[in-house]
């Protein structure tokens, strides 16, 4: 991204298009059902093992955090419900795109300008099928669907997480603790934030493909394509949070926590 | 366009911003003969061949392969167009992730569809015989060298058998046994199929083995075109340089 405003606009401008143009591609029969598989299993599967590790941790840090301030005031009750309304509301989504943003932004970047270098995308070309549609449309739905369904496994290793803390520090039952955690949360706190984990999809999908798709400079341009996917995506997933967070509280405001 | 002709360049120009990689180009290839753009680096060689499958398209300027012009057709034509040709880039250009057998496969399910998958396999067998690597179908092409990477990306530029092959730097990385083994199966497939090359390569031996007729690019100019006793007579510096010095 260049530093001076023309170039700025430019980038932008060439985001925004390359965003639009990825939907409208996904939408357009034909469907590359074929390779959309295969980015969901590269994306959503292969990701499951490091959503769990970081959602039961999380669940861990935040149950031995939360206990240490309430138990002086006598609240620990709380604390089930604290756990689901943290992680539902924004441990859950942020944390899962924030994950997502690293692991697969680097990856899509680094891939695509892998192939842009090594004449793979121009063999396709060559043949007259549709790069775009089989290499960047594919991934951003993918990242699309594959978001909300890694943010709810985020959320219940999390729970389980802090359920495990809870029960060594307490002995408090898996009952009790799940209906503790769920009696103050209703389905807008946990609908509504894991549904605008699309957009971060969009977001990693989207600049993670335009990097990895427009770069070529051979490995150096692979190291660029794959770091600036990461830091952008993962920027813009932060930046998208706030609106969002505002619009939920817009839209629902009766049911913020 | 005569219809003896396979590729016909008229004039055309290429710039990418400032830099001007091609300028009035003009030559023609006719069918079943091979033609060798030769030239140092940098001076529009890989650029012409991508031209000629509209993977880059001119500045000004005209080309037609097989009597069409390739850059006027819409894309459905421009499909039936590219059927006939096949491309080997420099690198291969092989899919990372698929296997041998099915980087053969890949132009055969997207235009011959319908193709039984037992057709296919039986094609790509016959292919990676005639390239010597049947044995390897199910290797991915990181375990393999680079002369098997270069062979499997004849045979997926051959596996459509296409009238017009264009091929890039066949030799470059390549050890002199495994170059030749390659110019030998260039040679095959122009003699036994009639099938029209154009060869980039900066190898002159090369071109003399394969070429009828050679063209030198520099500056993103064709400072000499002819067949090699042609150019031998030729005061252009540079074809000098690449001709007589080599």
């Amino acid at each position: 991204m260049s530093s001076t405003p023309t170039g700025f606009f430019s980038f932008v401008g060439g985001l925004s298009r390359f965003g639009v143009k990825s939907l409208a591609s996904a939408v357009i029969p034909p469907y590359e059902w074929q390779y959309f598989l295969i980015q969901i299993e590269n994306i959503g599967w292969r990701s499951l093992p490091l959503i769990a590790a970081a959602g039961l941790a999380l669940g861990v840090v935040t149950a031995l955090h939360t206990r240490g301030t309430l138990v002086r005031f006598g609240a620990e009750a709380l604390i089930p419900s604290l756990q689901s309304g943290s992680f539902f509301n924004e441990l859950g989504p942020l944390v899962t795109g924030l994950l997502i943003s690293g692991r697969v932004g680097a990856g899509i970047g680094a891939e695509l300008s892998n192939m842009r270098g090594t004449e793979q995308i121009d063999a396709i070309e060559a043949m007259s099928a549709d790069s775009f549609k089989s290499l960047v449309a594919t991934r951003v739905v993918a990242c699309i669907v594959v978001l909300p369904l890694l943010t709810v496994f985020m959320d219940f290793t999390g729970l389980l997480g802090g359920f495990f803390s809870e029960h060594m520090a307490s002995g408090i039952s898996l009952q009790l603790y799940i209906h503790r955690a769920f009696s103050s949360v209703g389905w807008v706190n946990f609908i509504a934030p894991t549904l605008k984990t699309c957009v971060f999809g969009f977001i990693i999908g989207v600049v993670s493909c335009f990097y990895g798709y427009t770069i070529n400079e051979g490995s150096a341009g692979v190291r660029r394509a794959a770091t600036s996917s990461v830091v952008m995506s993962s920027l813009l997933v932060i930046l998208s949070d706030v609106f969002l967070v505002k619009l939920i509280f817009f839209f629902f405001p009766g049911k913020a926590l | 366009m005569s219809e003896t002709l396979a590729v016909e360049f008229k004039n055309v120009s290429k710039s990418f911003g400032e830099r001007k990689v091609l300028q009035n180009v003009s030559f023609q290839v006719e069918v079943g003969k091979a033609l060798c753009i030769l030239g140092r680096s940098g001076t529009g060689k890989s650029v012409t061949l991508k031209l000629m499958i509209r993977l880059l398209r001119p500045d000004s300027g005209s080309v037609s392969v097989a009597a069409e012009d390739i850059d006027g057709l819409p894309e459905k034509d421009l499909s039936r167009v590219r059927r006939k040709m096949g491309f080997l880039f420099q690198s291969a250009a092989l899919f990372d992730s698929l296997t041998v057998a099915d980087n053969l496969a890949v132009p055969l399910r997207h235009f011959e569809k319908t193709m039984s998958p037992a057709e296919v396999q039986h094609t790509v067998k016959e292919l990676l015989g005639q390239v010597g690597l049947e044995s390897d179908k199910d290797k991915l092409p990181s375990e393999l060298s680079g002369g098997m990477r270069k062979r499997v990306g004849l045979a997926r530029a051959l596996i459509l058998k296409p009238t017009l092959l264009l091929v890039d730097e066949p030799s470059s990385g390549l050890d002199p046994i495994t170059a030749a083994e390659i110019d030998a199966l260039l040679l095959k497939v122009k003699q036994e199929r009639h099938t029209t090359l154009v060869i980039v390569t900066h190898d002159v031996r090369e071109a003399h083995k394969i070429a009828d007729t050679l063209a030198v690019l520099d500056q993103g100019s064709l400072v000499g075109y002819g067949t090699l006793d042609e150019l031998k007579s030729s005061e252009n510096e540079v074809v000098r340089q690449l001709i007589l010095e080599s």
